[in-house]
């Protein structure tokens, strides 16, 4: 490999670290909604796929290491993934051990990253040779995929009855768009209609907030209170090895291994199960919750690094949450990467090994030191400083951008439109994977609707 | 949407008055003023880039920027610290 891309990968992982550690640490900030939007910007830009890799893996890396701050802080997740670490870290943070939280989490996240990448790797070599098998029945395994998903989440019958009417929805949108001319026939809406379902339960609610006997009676808070411990962190041991006790290390590698090898399933489900079944047997509160807060974030990591390589390596179809959700413009950015052509296709091995290894490697060198070094002002600067609003206010504007882009104002429209039924879809229960999952086989649903 | 803001205009800041979005709290007509803001600076940014691709994207994209350091200057946090001095 040559020295100038070698610093180009190394430049961009830099900034994608930077970046993420900020948005990683601010509130409330889901995975899907800030990733994808700029992954998508990066691809359209016609970046290198193998920079876009680069940046990936250092975006999710650092903005794993760094979600779970708040939670070590101020008892708030930084983002989905760090729900359920919430109650460990308020165990470990009534005993005053705020920092020590800190240097597990962070440790446990640097053995995930180690752990997952040669296991997803190997596990993704292990399964090219049934790849063909796999790839052959493509929409109808989306299909087979939304309705498992379905099946197995909390409010099943109302998942699986959401999609063939949400399949006739988008599909619905593009035939009017081929029909109107304001998008080429043939040409699949795609990237919009992805995020108005990432933003969708965000324009429910300023739907709502137009509606003026709605907007009075919703609940009204003062300001949110954030409690910080006055305490130092102080004396920089850096290395992962001895901030985690054995016990912590050896089961941190375990559920990264198997976090990484059932990288099909929810990361978040996953977590908490694992995280459970690791910790039921241990009765000292304190050693238990620091087990658990390290072996979550261990296998947060290693969930969403494998979610997104096997797929990417063995498949070339994003077949995991992960890849489905942050992953997503990695598999299909139309036009410049479709499910026939993205990384898949055009990266070679040693690119996929030099790209994880360069965005996992700086992430971990700048996010680590940061953070166990600089928890505290992290937190503060971003608490004090980003207000909520203009987290809003800039992805709204990406997805608008984005919608335009696609399909001018029509498509505007139509996002709104997307957004707002699939808000309403996943505050009555319908996950994001199912709806995903769902806009992936709508163009094969409905010509099976057609023909019945 | 910018109509519909008057009737919260002469409330005060430290009232009961902020919502709850996405796990955070806002307030309304801030919220509001925050998307008009990155809005228009976004799609500013996308009308007046070189038409030549992938350049609007990336005015776009700057605009966007551009709109949250405005509103990250402009609107407060609702966010309190309590039980602690706060560090630089």
């Amino acid at each position: 490999m040559d020295i100038t891309l070698l610093l180009q990968m190394v430049g961009i992982a830099m900034l994608a670290a930077i970046i993420y550690t900020i948005i990683g640490v601010a509130p409330g900030t889901d995975e899907t909604a800030t990733i994808a939007p700029v992954i998508l910007v990066l691809v359209l830009s016609g970046l290198e796929p193998i920079l876009v890799l680069t940046f990936f893996m250092s975006a999710i890396v650092s903005s794993k290491l760094t979600d779970s701050i708040p939670v070590a802080l101020a008892g708030i997740p930084g983002g989905v993934m760090a729900t359920p670490q919430v109650e460990h870290a308020l165990i470990l943070k009534k005993h005053g051990l705020t920092d020590v939280t800190i240097r597990k989490m962070a440790s446990g996240s640097v053995i995930g990253t180690l752990v997952s990448v040669p296991v997803s790797l190997l596990f993704a070599h292990a399964l090219i040779p049934f790849a063909d098998v796999i790839k052959e029945y493509g929409s109808s395994l989306f299909f087979a995929g939304a309705i498992i998903l379905a099946l197995i989440s909390k409010n099943r019958w109302v998942a699986l009855v959401s999609i063939l009417p949400f399949a006739l929805l988008i599909e619905g949108l593009r035939h009017l768009y081929w029909d109107t001319g304001v998008v080429p026939a043939g040409t699949n809406v795609f990237i919009s209609f992805f995020l108005g379902i990432t933003i969708g339960p965000m324009i429910v609610t300023l739907f709502g907030l137009l509606n003026k006997e709605k907007r009075d009676r919703l609940e009204r808070f003062g300001k949110k209170d954030i409690y910080f411990k006055q305490e130092k962190i102080d004396g920089i041991k850096a290395n992962p090895f001895t901030i985690l006790t054995k016990k912590e290390i050896g089961f941190s590698s375990l559920s990264s291994a198997i976090g990484s090898i059932a990288f099909i399933l929810s990361p978040v489900g996953l977590t908490t199960f694992l995280g459970e079944v690791f910790t039921s047997r241990i009765k000292d509160p304190v050693k238990k919750a620091s087990l658990a807060i390290a072996s979550m974030d261990a296998l947060a990591n290693a969930t969403y690094i494998s979610g997104v390589l096997i797929p990417l390596i063995a498949l070339g179809i994003p077949l995991s949450p992960t890849a489905m959700g942050p992953g997503n413009p990695l598999f299909n950015a139309p036009p410049v990467f479709t499910i026939d052509h993205n990384l898949h296709h055009i990266l070679s091995n040693g690119d996929f090994i030099s790209a994880t290894l360069v965005g996992a490697i700086v992430a971990l060198a700048i996010t680590y030191f940061l953070t166990i070094k600089y928890s505290r002002q992290i937190c503060i600067f971003v608490f004090k400083r980003i207000p909520h609003e203009a987290m809003l206010g800039l992805f709204f504007s990406l997805v608008l951008l984005l919608a335009f882009m696609d399909g001018g104002w029509m498509n505007v429209a139509g996002v709104f439109l997307v957004g707002f039924v699939a808000g309403t879809l996943h505050r009555t229960g319908v996950n994001y994977g199912v709806q995903f999952m769902t806009l992936y086989s709508a163009p094969w649903i409905i010509s099976l609707l057609a023909n019945l | 949407m910018s109509h519909h803001k008057k009737g919260h205009q002469n409330t005060q800041d430290h009232e009961k008055e902020n919502i709850e979005v996405w796990e955070d709290l806002v307030h309304i007509k801030d919220l509001l003023l925050a998307l008009l803001i990155c809005s228009v600076t976004t799609l500013s940014g996308y009308f007046i880039a070189p038409s030549e691709p992938p350049k609007p994207l990336f005015f776009g994209l700057f605009g966007a920027l551009i709109g949250f350091l405005i509103t990250s200057i402009i609107i407060q946090p609702k966010r309190t610290f309590n039980g602690t001095k706060e560090e630089k």
